[in-house]
């Protein structure tokens, strides 16, 4: 035991001395991200946070306006935006000039050169390759004239043949080219801002091959030379960086935030970003109390920690300077019945067992309050929610739901099977069952968990092995095609219809509805859509919920924003508060 | 019969050891907490709700409130039952499949002895904590796969030190004795070895079962533990989210219930060898 | 001996063929389709079908077991099917975090372990042998993630004492990043391995040859570190080499919540997503290893022990 105590001594002396300092000279930001990232190949980036680290090296030809509300696209690769002809099916694009790619040992001589039309074509058709599988190939699967032939074709070839000319693909010159839609496609232009869309250089992705993923060679205001599936990521600035400046508007009162600061600077704003990767929650808190980091994503648990019964930043984070960040995501949390199970093609139960939860209660327990309970598939924020429309199944009413079940053929639950929810292996899942289990319990419902990896749970909704699921559906850009899509017949499974609801007047309406601009026509359509299909039920309607941020006092110009993953440009840092406030930490 | 003075021998240097009387009397006790739970007598009321979420402990709860507002120590009582009977037919599953096999292969060596060393060589030397999974993972979770996840890979170390007691007892000259009177392989194996190699039963049966009560955490934390009731795993996986916002009271009511017993398992263990191993035995 | 150890190594081909065997099966069974997973949530059927195809799951269980076979005997692993990361890239990539932690803390331990057993060997039976014996069982007696979540909240957070979370490439400045985990991978191993060090020099101390000896009129002291050290070795060898594959496994939970980027981590992500080539390579690297080590503890017996013979 003596010895213990001396070698823990040594140890201790050995570490107390190298605990690292916060850096207060370089202009650099420190974020978190709380997933694994497995690599740097746009076509794949298919989560959040791989696509908000392919952000910062990569770029799309178009991206959302960084303060702008409602989000508005404006033309980043792309000189300006497109011209579409009479019919809506040919798009002409105009790309910026002088754009270079990032220097890399791919070019001759290592330096970068200029980006041009031939390269946003290659990075389309690589997205299609069949060789690569992309997951983000269902933003065009079916769109473009002539590329699922092209897709087709090759798919039992040995090599696929990028020269081969796609009718819907086509350069006019290096600054310009056409794109031929099979038929409308009013969310064709958020396609192209997501990170699957992004331009590479073929002159890349040929010499590293396979490796590609892990260098990152784009156009991009950081530059990464090389990822190594560390637990840490360092991006520096890319020096050669177009002319890019701050935008000098936003929405109102952003001023008064201090937004507009920055208004006509160059972006880049700072030199160098680190990005850690921190999967548990309880270091992920604790680095950031630390000053660690400048940002967090506030999830759970930690919301107890930060807001104040009333919702606001409780005081001794104020105390620090840090800011807190409020805002309703485009999401919609649910249980999904598994409408291929004859039990619930009951409306009845269906109605009866929405009434019965206590979405209030759940609020409390797993949000703190700061969700929003969902009246229908559409979140709030999107055309196709009407803020008045309340669903009447979304409240909790025991004795309705007990009548409900009765007529539903179970009075009292008697004759009812016990119903398994299936869900992620992750605490707070489980913990949310447990607490929907207790509000069934109370009509006579009998529920029980049933625990899944990550593609257990989708090998069980893709092959409807379920009775029912948790699912929590963000948007992929701002239209409610998005969501209604989910419950749109065609789509089911294998596709994201995973309730397997099928509802033909719904869907009529919903294949009208989604060629159509977006125009006051088709927002009411999509109001009839949204309602129509709340008050069948077809799902547990959970929560809109809130994404919440915490800033440190030094980090600026921070705005929360749904599709962030070309955010991190903006940013600036106060080196100076940052000093004055480190004695607080 | 000489087995006979050793065992009573042994009981009594047990009895005589305080801090393994002391552990006895704790597994007894936690024995019973288990059955009385898994009759329904105690802590059958877990689920229900008593107060509101997260109460620190209190005079009418000892160990707080949970984020649903159930009482902890009944969680803790229920737990129990988890935990003993996770050890309980973990052991029930390897002592079988341990002994035989090791007994088997240690007395006819040869091929068959080859073929239970390669299966345990084989089985040992994939991680555990693979097998551990990808086994309750076929078996779609649940207490069950728990006990068969644990009992599949818990046989080895008993297999390996049975096998080789045999080896060295199937020269001695009691077994040659029986075999010269005309005993069968069947009755030197079970009537004449096995009972001298029962104590590496037992003391490896009372390490297996601590070590059973432990994995069992780790499966919870990964997910695959027991599912729809309360366990002193999924217990302290709830705390990893709880302990930043100042509920402790979850982790430690758990990890008290676990350490007491875990740690009186440990202590019988070492008692039980110190008062059991004929090498050791009167020293 | 140079015979044996062919012999030996030999035995690793119907054990990589067991090992080849139980983890197809398993794993086969487990999620027999991972194309869902591995396209995201909007996956199209015709999509799926296409990565079935080409990932080989339409190929006939004996072919595919076939493949699992001559990868364990090539070492070659080909691409994670989740992040497409080359798996021996990542296998070496993860190595040196993990074994940044576990093998000093497991170097530490067990000399930590045999010096505590020397001593509580000499004075057994006496106060001070139980206590620490006690001690050194309670410590093992709290579950490991009660450990991680109490001592990253006070020793890291509170004290600042250590790192947080994460890690850096390089000596020292992986030290304040692995010290804590390394803490507390040390309380957990102290238990086992003074219990069964002390056991097997208890063994030894009864012998004849120590009676022989202590009639001799040798000191306790040096009958202790001559003759009851050196016989207790081959034991203690045993013990400690057939624990190193595990090391290299690294320290799961550990890993996980000091965000260090090991095999672990990688493990525990593969089974996650129904990463199959991952799952096998570690699964045979791990049993190579073991075989090989398990070697190296014989060979190190005649070392230890002279009148071992291989045969």
């Amino acid at each position: 035991m003596k010895g213990s105590v001396l070698i823990l001594g040594i140890l201790l002396t050995l570490v107390f001395g190298c605990s690292k300092q916060n850096n207060f000279t370089e202009r650099e930001i420190n974020l978190v991200s709380p997933e694994k990232i497995s690599g740097f190949d746009p076509i794949n980036a298919s989560d959040k946070y791989s696509g908000n680290e392919a952000g910062k090296v990569y770029e799309g030809l178009f991206e959302f306006h960084p303060l702008k509300r409602p989000y508005e696209l404006m033309p980043n690769l792309a000189a300006s935006m497109p011209e579409v002809s009479k019919d809506g099916l040919t798009y002409t694009f105009k790309i910026r000039k002088g754009v270079l790619f990032h220097d890399s040992p791919a070019f001759t001589g290592g330096i970068g050169r200029e980006m041009k039309a031939d390269d946003v074509l290659y990075s389309y058709k690589r997205l299609a390759d069949p060789k690569l599988s992309a997951k983000g190939w269902w933003v065009l699967d079916d769109r473009i004239v002539g590329l699922n032939e092209w897709r087709e074709k090759y798919s039992q070839a040995e090599a696929t043949d990028y020269n081969e000319a796609i009718e819907g693909l086509k350069k006019v010159d290096d600054y310009t080219f056409q794109m031929k839609l099979k038929k409308p496609y009013p969310q064709f232009l958020y396609a192209l801002a997501m990170p699957y869309t992004f331009i590479v250089a073929k002159e890349a992705v040929e010499h590293f091959g396979k490796e590609f993923l892990n260098y990152p060679v784009g156009t991009g205001p950081f530059v990464l030379p090389k990822f190594d599936q560390s637990s840490m990521i360092v991006y520096t600035r890319n020096t050669k960086f177009r002319e890019k400046f701050y935008p000098s508007e936003g929405e109102e009162g952003d001023d008064k935030l201090g937004l507009l600061a920055d208004a006509g600077k160059k972006i880049p704003l700072v030199d160098k970003i680190n990005v850690y990767i921190i999967v548990e929650s309880q270091p992920k808190w604790l680095s950031f109390m630390k000053a660690k980091n400048d940002m967090i994503e506030i999830k759970d648990v930690n919301i107890q920690q930060t807001l104040t019964p009333e919702n606001e930043l409780r005081p001794e984070h104020k105390e620090k300077g840090m800011r807190l960040f409020m805002l309703p995501m485009l999401d919609v949390a649910y249980f999904a019945f598994n409408h291929e199970n004859p039990i619930f093609k009951n409306v009845k139960l269906r109605q009866a067992m929405n009434l019965a939860y206590d979405r209030d209660g759940a609020n409390k327990l797993f949000h703190e309050n700061t969700a929003f309970i969902a009246q229908g598939p559409v979140p709030p924020g999107l055309a196709g929610h009407r803020k008045e429309f309340k669903n009447p199944y979304s409240k909790l009413d025991i004795e309705q739901a007990k009548k409900l079940l009765a007529e539903a053929g179970y009075p009292e639950g008697k004759g009812l099977p016990e119903i398994t929810i299936q869900t992620r292996n992750e605490t707070v899942a489980r913990q949310q069952i447990e607490f929907f289990a207790k509000c069934m319990d109370k009509i006579g419902i009998k529920i029980s968990v049933g625990m899944n990896t990550w593609p257990e749970l989708v090998n069980k909704v893709t092959k409807k092995q379920h009775q029912m699921y948790t699912m929590a559906w963000g948007a992929d850009y701002p239209d409610a095609e998005n969501f209604l899509g989910l419950l749109y017949c065609p789509n089911q499974s294998p596709g994201s219809n995973g309730a397997n609801y099928c509802n033909p007047e719904f869907d009529a309406l919903y294949s009208q509805a989604t060629i159509l601009q977006d125009s006051p026509e088709r927002t009411s359509m999509y109001e009839k859509l949204n309602e129509m299909v709340a008050l069948d039920v077809p799902w547990i309607f959970g929560f809109n919920r809130t994404d919440i941020y915490l800033t440190q006092a030094w980090l600026k110009n921070y705005k929360v924003m749904e599709f962030n993953h070309n955010q991190f440009q903006y940013l600036n840092v106060d080196l100076e508060v940052k000093k004055q406030l480190s004695k607080k930490f | 019969m000489k087995e006979n003075s050793l065992w009573k021998d042994a009981f009594k240097r047990l009895i005589k050891d305080k801090m393994a009387l002391a552990s006895l009397i704790v597994v007894i006790v936690y024995s019973l907490i288990a059955i009385l739970a898994s009759m329904g007598l105690i802590a059958s009321d877990w689920a229900k709700e008593v107060g509101a979420s997260n109460l620190p402990p209190s005079a009418e709860h000892w160990f707080g409130t949970d984020i649903f507002g159930r009482d902890v120590l009944a969680k803790v009582l229920h737990g129990t039952q988890i935990a003993m009977s996770v050890g309980l037919f973990t052991a029930l599953i390897a002592i079988p499949i341990g002994v035989i096999l090791g007994a088997v292969a240690g007395y006819f060596g040869g091929w068959v002895d080859d073929f239970i060393t390669w299966l345990y060589t084989t089985f040992s030397s994939i991680p555990n904590i693979m097998l551990l999974i990808s086994i309750t993972m076929i078996l779609g979770k649940g207490i069950f796969a728990v006990y068969i996840a644990l009992g599949a890979t818990s046989w080895v170390t008993l297999c390996r030190l049975i096998r080789g007691e045999v080896m060295k007892h199937k020269e001695r000259e009691y077994v040659q004795a029986a075999g010269a009177i005309g005993g069968g392989h069947f009755r030197k194996l079970f009537l004449h070895i096995l009972p001298n190699v029962t104590h590496i039963v037992i003391i490896n049966t009372s390490l297996q079962f601590q070590f059973a009560i432990k994995s069992e955490v780790i499966l919870s934390y990964l997910g695959l533990g027991v599912q729809g009731e309360p366990s002193w795993g999924t217990m302290i996986d709830d705390a990893k989210l709880e302990l930043a916002r100042g509920v402790w009271w979850q982790l430690a009511g758990a990890t008290m219930a676990m350490f007491l017993v875990v740690l009186a398992f440990n202590l019988l263990g070492d008692a039980l060898r110190d008062s059991l191993d004929p090498k050791l035995k009167g020293k | 001996m140079i015979k044996y150890i062919i012999r030996r190594l030999l035995y690793l081909i119907p054990v990589l063929l067991g090992v080849s065997f139980i983890i197809f099966v398993l794993f086969n069974l487990v999620s027999g389709d991972p194309t869902a997973v591995l396209l995201g949530k909007n996956a199209t059927a015709k999509q799926m079908a296409e990565l079935r195809e080409q990932l080989g799951l339409n190929k006939p269980l004996l072919d595919q077991y076939f493949d699992v076979v001559k990868s364990a005997f090539t070492f070659d692993f080909g691409r994670s099917w989740a992040t497409k990361q080359e798996i021996s890239q990542m296998i070496i990539q993860g190595a040196y975090p993990s074994m940044a932690l576990t093998v000093p803390a497991f170097i530490i331990s067990t000399v930590l372990s045999l010096i505590i057993s020397l001593v509580v060997a000499f004075y057994r039976g006496k106060g001070i042998d139980l206590f620490v014996r006690f001690m050194c069982i309670a410590g093992v007696s709290v579950s490991a993630l009660a450990y991680i979540l109490f001592f990253q909240y006070f020793f890291a957070y509170q004290l600042g004492w250590f790192e947080i979370s994460g890690f850096e490439f390089g000596f020292p400045d992986f030290v304040p990043f692995i010290a804590l985990p390394a803490i507390i991978f040390i309380l957990l191993s102290l238990g086992p391995d003074v219990r069964f060090f002390r056991t097997v020099i208890l063994d030894e101390i009864y012998q004849d040859y120590v009676r022989t000896a202590r009639a001799k009129g040798l000191s306790e002291v040096i009958i202790l570190l001559k003759h009851v050290l050196r016989n207790a070795l081959i034991p203690i060898i045993t013990y400690v080499v057939i624990q190193i594959p595990s090391l290299i496994l690294g320290a799961l939970l550990l890993e996980n919540f000091f965000s260090i980027p090991g095999l672990g981590g990688i493990t525990l992500n593969a089974l996650n997503s129904s990463d199959f080539p991952v799952i096998k390579a570690m699964a045979i690297l791990s049993s190579v290893l073991y075989i090989i080590l398990s070697l190296v503890t014989d060979v190190l017996y005649t070392f230890a022990d002279p009148r071992v013979k291989l045969k």
